[in-house]
């Protein structure tokens, strides 16, 4: 049953998202306990819209493995608001909540949604909302109707309105390496850049609205460049001999922490984006690279070889002093952190093989949460819910999605290519 | 190689193959030695050409890959160097072939080669990155020691992004883990 409605929601997302759309998107495991929830097909008034607003929040409340949708063949009613709900018809399927709307094309080319939440049982309203909107912002009124439902019924606030920058590698291209953004469930697909040269570390500023990489386009040598999205105008902020790497953003937006090799080692330094004024933080003769801001923007993460092999450092940026912070195996790097500042997400080797463990930093805890053996490149979702990573399947570069908890997984098949070094970006406002 | 004969070049061949059998510092080396026969006379080897490269008998495995004499021929015509897992220190296999890079470059001060660093691809990307960059320095030092100017040498890390083989075995991930001499300017015909 719910095998039949994946399938059919992910042909609804092929049909209706843009050709070239990289990322596709199929839960693997969801909870066991996921809610029943029945999001009913929402009434077309007026010309169909170009997308399927009710397809849309059904996948995401299905992608997010915290729900389980009523396929809509076993409806026994379809009511598209309050006043036309009989209750039973669905508490007899088990639902738990429902959802009911409808989209009518208006006169003025605009498009108005309206939408309840109802909870089944109790036979109460929940929520009820208006949204009027043009066509081409349909897909993010969707996102918001689910963002708003996954908060009334989890507590915590929804990520479906967000993005997902990727590299997308395709070997015999003319340009194989790309740089991508696509919305979290895969659609809408844009290229930012085209290169014949790698493309590493992309990164999103805490406004979403610039992004930084490393970029191998000048004559094969790395730079490290500032790309504004809405203007694609974009700067080159580093290109220093040696190593100019892992560029990550600071909580402020102002400053970038980057991985330099020109005084002959791999060092963390802080560039302050509007002098250009770069501080080298690490002094060690090992390796330091990697770093990610911590929330507080007074400390980062990153990985150092200072201890024989690869471990996830803690740099305090206001006495530069270092402290580890991962203890299991030898082979921990490439750190990631949840917004509240509780989980670190790395890679982590065990018996050869690359898996995305979670660390607790308040109760101290380690907890492996993949099966998957190549994993690489972990970005936590802005609410701190799930974990997008990169890894293999079948020899190819994919994505796949993890929570916290490990007890959540998605699986994005790549449909060109291969794809990698995901990076979640924040809430856009 | 008209100046022997070819009973003597025979020798030749197997006079050297048995040197390079018992020098290389391989583990596996016991395990794949093939029998070598040895002939009742040996004539004296000629000076006046160098000895053209061979195919050594030990059988190449990607735990001796970086190691293995069939990837270096001691002259610039070998232009990568390849390294055990885990290491950057050049092998020995590989030190007449950039002994013959560092005399090139002395001797052509035109000559500007990029040394390029690479890693297999396991592990994390900008590790990776570092570590590969530690490769093409150790490349770097073998040639200041040899008296190479440091204005002809450059240097540029991969990582893990341009690999020379797609697989996810033993065998591809020993032909990743590499540097590559890439003349600038200069390049030796």
């Amino acid at each position: 049953m719910i095998k039949r409605f994946v399938v059919a929601i992910a042909l609804l997302l092929t049909i209706s998202s843009v050709a070239q759309a990289q990322l596709m998107i199929q839960v693997t495991e969801g909870r066991v306990d996921a809610v029943p929830i029945a999001v009913v097909p929402f009434a077309i008034r007026g010309s169909s819209a170009p997308e399927q607003v009710d397809a849309i929040i059904s996948a995401n409340l299905h992608r997010s493995g915290q729900f389980r949708p009523l396929p809509a063949a076993d409806m026994l009613s379809r009511p598209s608001s309050g006043a036309e709900i009989s209750y039973r018809d669905f508490r007899v399927l088990g639902s738990e909540f429902m959802v009911v709307g409808k989209v009518e094309a208006l006169p003025t080319g605009e498009y108005r949604v309206d939408y309840e939440l109802h909870d089944v049982p109790r036979g109460t309203r929940l929520i009820s909302e208006t949204y009027q909107t043009q066509a081409s912002q349909l897909r993010d009124v969707a996102h918001a109707i689910s963002d708003r439902i996954y908060e009334q019924l989890t507590g915590v606030r929804g990520a479906f309105g967000t993005r997902i920058l990727y590299v997308n590698h395709n070997r015999g291209a003319d340009y194989p390496f790309q740089l991508q953004y696509a919305d979290a469930d895969g659609a809408r697909a844009r290229t930012v850049l085209r290169s014949r040269e790698p493309i590493m570390s992309p990164s999103w500023s805490p406004d979403g609205k610039r992004i930084a990489y490393v970029s191998f386009e000048a004559n094969g040598m790395p730079g490290i460049y500032i790309h504004e999205l809405s203007t694609m105008q974009r700067q080159l902020i580093s290109s220093f001999a040696g190593i100019n790497g892992a560029p990550d953003w600071s909580p402020d937006g102002r400053r970038l922490a980057l991985t330099l090799s020109r005084d002959g080692n791999p060092e963390i330094y802080i560039l302050d984006i509007a002098s250009r004024q770069m501080t080298r933080m690490t002094e060690h003769f090992a390796i330091d690279t990697e770093p990610r801001w911590l929330a507080d923007g007074q400390s980062l993460v990153f990985t150092s070889n200072r201890g024989g092999g690869p471990q996830i450092y803690r740099l305090d940026l206001r006495d530069k002093s270092v402290r580890r912070v991962s203890f299991e195996g030898d082979y921990n790097s490439n750190p990631a952190v949840t917004p509240d500042g509780r989980y670190l997400a790395y890679v982590h080797r065990r018996g050869g093989k690359f898996h995305i463990a979670v660390q607790d930093l308040q109760r101290h805890t380690f907890n492996i949460v993949t099966t998957t053996e190549q994993d690489e490149s972990p970005s936590v979702a802005p609410n701190g819910s799930m974990i997008i990573y990169a890894t293999k399947h079948k020899g190819m570069g994919v994505l796949q999605a993890v929570s916290i908890d490990g007890r959540i997984k998605v699986h994005l098949p790549s449909k060109e290519g291969e794809v990698r070094e995901p990076s979640w970006s924040p809430y856009f406002q | 190689m008209s100046a022997y004969s070819s009973k003597a070049l025979l020798a030749v061949l197997l006079a050297s193959s048995l040197v390079a059998c018992s020098s290389k510092p391989t583990d596996d080396q016991s395990a794949d030695m093939q029998p070598v026969q040895t002939q009742p006379e040996v004539t004296q080897v000629q000076e006046s050409q160098p000895v053209q490269p061979q195919q050594s008998a030990i059988a190449l495995t990607a735990d001796n890959y970086h190691n293995h004499p069939n990837n270096y021929d001691g002259t610039t015509s070998s232009r990568v160097i390849y390294f055990a897992f885990d290491t950057s220190s050049v092998p020995a296999a590989a030190f007449d072939t950039l002994r013959a890079h560092a005399n090139y470059l002395k001797g052509n001060s035109n000559a500007k080669v990029r040394l390029e660093g690479h890693a297999d691809e396991r592990g994390t990307r900008e590790y990776n990155v570092a570590l590969a960059e530690r490769r093409a320095q150790a490349v770097e030092k073998f040639l200041r020691v040899q008296g190479v100017s440091a204005a002809q040498i450059q240097i540029v890390s991969y990582g893990e992004e341009k690999p020379a083989a797609y697989g996810s075995d033993e065998m591809s991930w020993a032909k990743n883990r590499r540097v590559e001499l890439n003349y600038l300017s200069g390049r030796p015909q």
